[in-house]
């Protein structure tokens, strides 16, 4: 059952918010980002493509950034923040670095490039996104 | 109007904001705002992770420029959110500049979680983390004994005053330490899902997702910065843990 990785994602979001020091009830709205981007990530895994679930991933925990943000009237960097996480190809740079120590060349680059990629991706879906919303809240604020 | 109050308070806030992790836009923009709001026409703010330049005109033709060095900073979103929230009542309230000052300072002086809280904080990310990458429970547990030790070494070197790159090789090292300890006595059963998880709140990734947020937003100097700054710490860390994996393979050539 992967679909329990989504707890784990969330109560490793709230270990970080309690030293980012996070208050009220953002300590429970933040770390559920951070499960909603894993949850949307698992959901596309049948695409068995890694690059497109986590651009997926990080679209689902910006959209629900951007929204909490508006919603709760908060700097929606905090929501990201916590939030991505769980898709910070943490395992990524290790296994690079690991096989650069054992001379795996090939395999140094080829997963080198994959982190970088992913890393990449990552700031794309949160750009991508966080335009679209400052696009439309201001042509709401021109209309209205 | 006293311009280089209300250039210090702005001032102050600005340096709070950037301080506790905002972005740089949020910083300038803010600060631009808020002297718009008490009536100067002509303001420039310039920032960058760790300097913050504004100059404003007053009406009378005079120029005042302030810079502030930030020499450390820490990610509080308490800060960031009350510092908005500050921000956003100044330019529509444009209180008296003694009542903003004191409000300033409040922010500051808001409290923040106590040192076990923090501790238990980075417990729990590496534990969950460690799970998360596909640990198995008594992983786990090894996880939350090396996130006990990061924070431990990074409350130390805070007090030492130890660069960063040093403290984050150290701290890595340590991890690695402790997990390849606990595989080979048999206490646990992967050692890199303890130290990736462990390691999760070291990993640059949000500095590096930043840097690609401030180069598409124009502010060219900032990301730079913060590339530069995720790669160091990516460095280090891989110096750290790929020293106490190699160190064995020398010696005992497994």
């Amino acid at each position: 059952m992967e679909y329990v990785q989504c707890i784990y994602a969330f109560f490793a979001c709230l270990g970080c918010c309690l030293y980012f020091n996070v208050r009220s009830k953002e300590l429970f709205l933040m770390p559920l980002g951070g499960a909603v981007g894993w949850l949307a990530y698992l959901l596309v895994a049948p695409t068995g493509n890694i690059m497109f679930q986590n651009f997926m991933g990080t679209i689902a925990l910006s959209v629900y950034s951007e929204v909490m943000a508006r919603i709760r009237h908060k700097p929606a960097t905090g929501y990201l923040l916590v939030a991505l996480f769980p898709l910070v190809p943490g395992g990524g740079i290790y296994y690079t670095m690991e096989y650069c120590i054992s001379g795996n060349t090939e395999m140094f680059l080829e997963t080198g490039l994959q982190t970088m990629g992913i890393a990449g991706v990552l700031a794309l879906g949160v750009l991508l996104v966080s335009s679209v919303f400052r696009i439309f809240s201001r042509a709401a604020r021109n209309a209205g | 109007m006293e311009y280089d109050r209300l250039l210090q308070m702005s001032l102050d806030l600005g340096c709070l904001l950037l301080s506790s992790g905002a972005e740089i836009y949020r910083v300038e923009e803010s600060m631009n705002r808020i002297l718009q709001a008490y009536g100067v026409k002509e303001s420039d703010v310039f920032a960058v992770p760790n300097c913050v330049y504004v100059t404003i005109t007053t009406p009378e033709g005079h120029c005042i420029t302030k810079f502030r060095r930030i020499l450390r900073r820490f990610n509080n979103l308490d800060r960031v959110d009350q510092a908005n929230d500050l921000c956003r009542r100044l330019c529509r309230d444009t209180p008296e500049l003694s009542v903003a000052v004191r409000q300033v300072k409040a922010i500051t002086a808001r409290p923040t979680y106590n040192l076990l809280t923090e501790f238990a904080g980075y417990a729990l990310l590496s534990f969950s983390f460690t799970l998360f990458w596909g640990g198995t429970w008594l992983d786990a547990c090894w996880g939350l004994v090396c996130g006990i030790f990061i924070k431990s070494i990074l409350q130390l070197s805070g007090k030492l005053k130890a660069y960063d790159f040093f403290t984050n090789i150290v701290a890595s090292a340590a991890v690695a330490l402790v997990a390849t300890t606990a595989v080979s006595l048999g206490w646990a059963v992967n050692y890199d899902k303890i130290i990736i998880g462990a390691l999760m709140s070291l990993v640059p990734g949000i500095a590096i997702t930043t840097f690609m947020r401030d180069i598409m937003a124009g502010d060219l100097m900032a990301g730079l910065q913060r590339l530069t700054e995720g790669l160091l710490v990516a460095t280090a860390i891989a110096v750290g843990v790929g020293l106490v994996l190699m160190a064995p393979r020398l010696v005992w050539g497994v």
